[in-house]
Formats: structure tokens, sequence, C-alpha cells
């Protein structure tokens, strides 16, 4: 009896040790606070992402649109939050049954509220159809916006 | 309407197989600075390769003259094992000229 007791005692007293551990644990990763200031790129996530024919100065949409004519040149503009020291967006543009027309990928250094615009542009004009595209951030993919040429 | 219409949707003016995206420019800009190179190395696009292409003919397109194919062919070494022999469908990273 003085034996099984003993052993409640110290099945009872280990799992208290990782509860407490445990605890512990989550309270540091809580306070979000890394010591340094410099936050990861974890940190950052896409809020937005819109396409159209014309950008502002502050590389915001002024002219949102998803009917495209085959001389245009296409904007996708994608609002960030958050810091991340090298932060890689990357537009991946494609056509109809997934035919990739283009891909292209910056690295920003982003802090706060961030925008960055991808445009495209075929001199000799868009085939009509129906076109996606994905943004990703850091490789996932975080957004994406369908429109059309007609 | 063809067996190759059927196959690929035959959504492009031409109706014929694949749509050519091969003079399609990009480019891209930020409010956020760019990123610090990591290791010396410039900051890329991709590219990726249709059919009928060949390095010069991208040299040519993205940096305006067909001699700068070496600075592709170097940034892609882990892909093309031989310069004359590109395929549809490979993503090249093109660095930025500067």
């Amino acid at each position: 009896m003085s034996i099984h007791t003993y052993g409640m005692a110290r099945v009872c007293g280990l799992a208290f040790i990782l509860l407490a551990s445990g605890c512990g644990k989550r309270d540091a990763a809580s306070t979000g606070d890394t010591g340094s200031g410099a936050a990861t790129s974890a940190a950052v996530r896409v809020a937005d992402v819109k396409v159209g024919r014309a950008l502002g100065a502050d590389k915001r949409v002024t002219d949102e649109t998803d009917e495209f004519r085959p001389s245009d040149v296409i904007y996708a503009v994608v609002e960030t939050q958050g810091s991340g020291a090298n932060t890689s967006l990357q537009a991946r543009w494609t056509y109809q049954d997934g035919q990739v027309v283009d891909e292209s990928t910056r690295s920003i250094a982003a802090s706060g509220e961030d925008v960055t615009e991808f445009h495209i542009s075929k001199p000799s004009g868009w085939p009509q159809g129906k076109y996606k595209v994905e943004i990703l951030l850091n490789g996932a993919t975080a957004g994406s916006e369908d429109f059309e040429i007609k | 309407m063809g067996v190759l219409d059927k196959l690929f949707g035959g959504g492009g003016k031409s109706g014929k197989g694949k749509a050519d995206f091969s003079d399609v420019k990009s480019g891209s800009s930020s409010t956020a600075p760019s990123a610090p190179s990591q290791g010396g190395v410039a900051q890329s696009r991709t590219y990726t390769v249709v059919a009928g292409d060949s390095l010069s003919k991208i040299a040519k397109r993205e940096y305006g003259d067909a001699a700068k194919w070496p600075r592709i062919y170097e940034a892609n070494r882990d892909q093309i094992k031989n310069p004359d022999l590109i395929h549809p469908g490979q993503v090249l990273n093109l660095p930025r000229e500067g």
C-alpha cells in the first residue's frame, strides 16, 4: 500500500513539473519580446491583394478592375503588415488552364504597413481569357485575384 | 475544334495550343526598402522558358543584349547543364543588372 502511494506521488509530482514547465514556455512566447527588437518574417502577413490598370504615387491601385483590355498593363498590388528583414513576395501570373504567364519575386525589408506592386505587360497584346495572379509570401500562398482580358 | 483545342482549352485568340507569352514584360516596386542581399547574391526574378527560347533570346529580351546570356547561365548552373539546351517550363532565375 505504501509502495502504491509513493508511486502515485511520483506520478503527480512529475505531472506538476511538466505542467509548470509548459506554462513557463507559453508565458515567454506570449510576450513576443525577443529582446533584440528584430521581428521575424513570420510576423508579416498579406492584408490585401488588388488588381487594376493604374497606380498612384503611393503604389496603390487607382483604377481597380477585374476586366482588362489586351493592351493594358496589369498591376497587382499587395499590402503587407508586419515586420521582417527579409520577406519574399512572389507574384505568379497564370492563364486559363494554369499556363504560367510570368513569375516575379521581390525581397523586401518589411516594416509596418507596406505596399508592393507587381506589373506585367505584353506589347503584342494579351490573349483574351481568364487569368489569375497568386501572391506567395515566403513561398506560401497568401492571396490571389482572378481577372479577365476581354 | 481539334483535339489540341480541347486539350489546351483553346481560349486564346489563336485557338492553337498554348498561348505565347514569350514577350511578356514584368516588374515590381515597393514602398518597403529592398531586403539586403544575402551572401552577395543579387536580387533576381524568375522567367519560365517557353518553346523556341534560348539563353541569348532571353538575355536580349531581358537585358537588351544577347551577349549577356552567360549571366543567366551562371545564375542557373544547378539546372542548366548545357547552355544550348533549355526546356519549356524551366523556371530560370534572372539576376538583376547592376
